[in-house]
């Protein structure tokens, strides 16, 4: 039983349909008699009324199927088989022109990450499940190294691949843990896609020696230059991979 | 499993819609929401509190959300220097009814958002509340109370504003 006068917090109780029915009756018996208290709670209700009526429409939305408790189910089945493919790193993808804002998932932490594994992180959802959607595509004139400029006008220039067959078709930027990071894919004929992908080298200005590595399916070629960190990924045991291999100056 | 999915679809909509006035942005939001439901089906058997479910996922997601903001604060600036814009802003789809209330609403910290949408929007007890903030309940109603003055004091600036004086 509460004391009278009710406290405020009786009052935001009484508010919230917190109070039992005896505690109830008798702050509506006080309140009838207080009117500029009356008034207070009344706004109280109104707003949370407000709200409520507000926030409707948010219950509204049109399904969305990403959201399926059994599809969710199947895919972290198939996940934590991959378990340790991932690597330990923040990508935080960044949408410009376009309305998507912070898309931040924290990924698998498995140790001290190896190099440039944010670059095959975001092979992995770009280039091959489509998961993040370019931020600019090269038109048939496609200034690729322009689009690239507005950002990173130090960086090294786009490798040509064109004798391979490859041309820049799209370009995306992400953030990650070292800083702020591009990437660009290029694309032949057949639809094979190899990414390159540049970013600072981070707080600690952790400089690569040329270098490579694969991990799963993929293959990273990384290097520095100009003041930031390179990789080119690719499928592995591809022609396209052999070639990034035997390329020692990008 | 059928069981427990049917529960959580029941749910869904409302976890929506809080991770809505926490990013302000609804795909951002799906985002926050389906890796809250990633996190609740992995933990499911060592983690899942008795209680209210949908108090357990509110919870899952609020923290979710308040780690990632942590985070992507950190590369703020570089965002603002990448998007040119200040992504907290209200999206149009969000542009209804109660327009005062809302836009003080969106103007609140995190923490007072979403302890209004909790208590007066989805109906949670102080003591589910306390739960999820890991709180006593009384600090739950204090805060509660902070929260309901700032919203009331920003919904009547949203109304003396300038354009919108008419009141006399």
């Amino acid at each position: 039983m509460i004391s009278m006068p009710p406290s405020e917090r009786d009052l935001h109780a009484y508010v919230d349909h917190q109070l039992s029915d005896a505690d109830r009756r008798l702050v509506e018996t006080f309140l009838a008699s207080n009117p500029e208290i009356s008034a207070q709670v009344r706004a109280w209700q109104l707003d949370a009324q407000q709200l409520r009526a507000a926030l409707g429409g948010a219950l509204q939305q049109p399904a969305n199927p990403n959201l399926d408790p059994a599809l969710i189910r199947r895919r972290l089945k198939h996940q934590s088989r991959r378990h340790l493919a991932s690597a330990a790193v923040l990508l935080i993808a960044v949408g410009v022109g376009g309305f998507s804002g912070w898309q931040a998932r924290q990924m698998t932490l498995v140790g001290a990450p190896l190099p440039m594994t944010d670059a095959l992180q975001a092979y992995r959802l770009i280039a091959q499940q489509e998961i993040l959607p370019a931020d600019y595509k090269a038109s048939d004139d496609g200034d690729m190294q322009g689009w690239l400029d507005r950002y990173f006008n130090r960086a090294n220039r786009l490798p040509d691949l064109a004798g391979a067959g490859f041309k820049p078709v799209s370009g995306r930027l992400l953030s990650t843990d070292q800083g702020p990071a591009a990437m660009v894919v290029y694309e032949n004929l057949r639809g094979q896609r190899i990414s390159f992908y540049v970013r600072p080298p981070g707080p600690k200005n952790f400089m690569l020696p040329r270098g490579s590595r694969s991990d799963g399916d993929l293959q990273a070629e990384y290097w520095s230059g100009g003041g930031y960190n390179y990789a080119m990924v690719s499928p592995a045991d591809t022609a396209a991979a052999q070639m990034l291999r035997q390329t020692a100056n990008f | 499993m059928n069981d427990i999915d049917e529960q959580l679809r029941e749910i869904i909509p409302g976890l929506r819609r809080f991770a809505v006035s926490l990013t302000r942005n609804t795909s951002s939001a799906d985002d926050l929401v389906q890796a809250c439901l990633e996190r609740a089906l992995s933990s499911w058997g060592s983690k899942r509190a008795e209680g209210d479910l949908r108090a357990w996922l509110f919870s899952i997601l609020y923290r979710q959300f308040l780690d990632a903001h942590r985070r992507s604060r950190r590369y703020a600036r570089m965002l603002d220097f990448f998007t040119g814009r200040d992504d907290a802003q209200p999206s149009v789809e969000r542009t209804v009814i109660a327009q005062s209330t809302l836009n003080a609403f969106d103007r609140l910290p995190t923490e007072q958002r979403a302890l209004l949408l909790w208590v007066s929007v989805e109906g949670l007890s102080y003591k589910e509340v306390a739960e999820i903030l890991d709180v006593p309940t009384g600090t739950v109603m204090s805060r509660l109370s902070r929260a309901r003055q700032a919203l009331r004091q920003l919904s009547d600036g949203e109304i003396n504003r300038p354009s919108l004086r008419r009141l006399k």
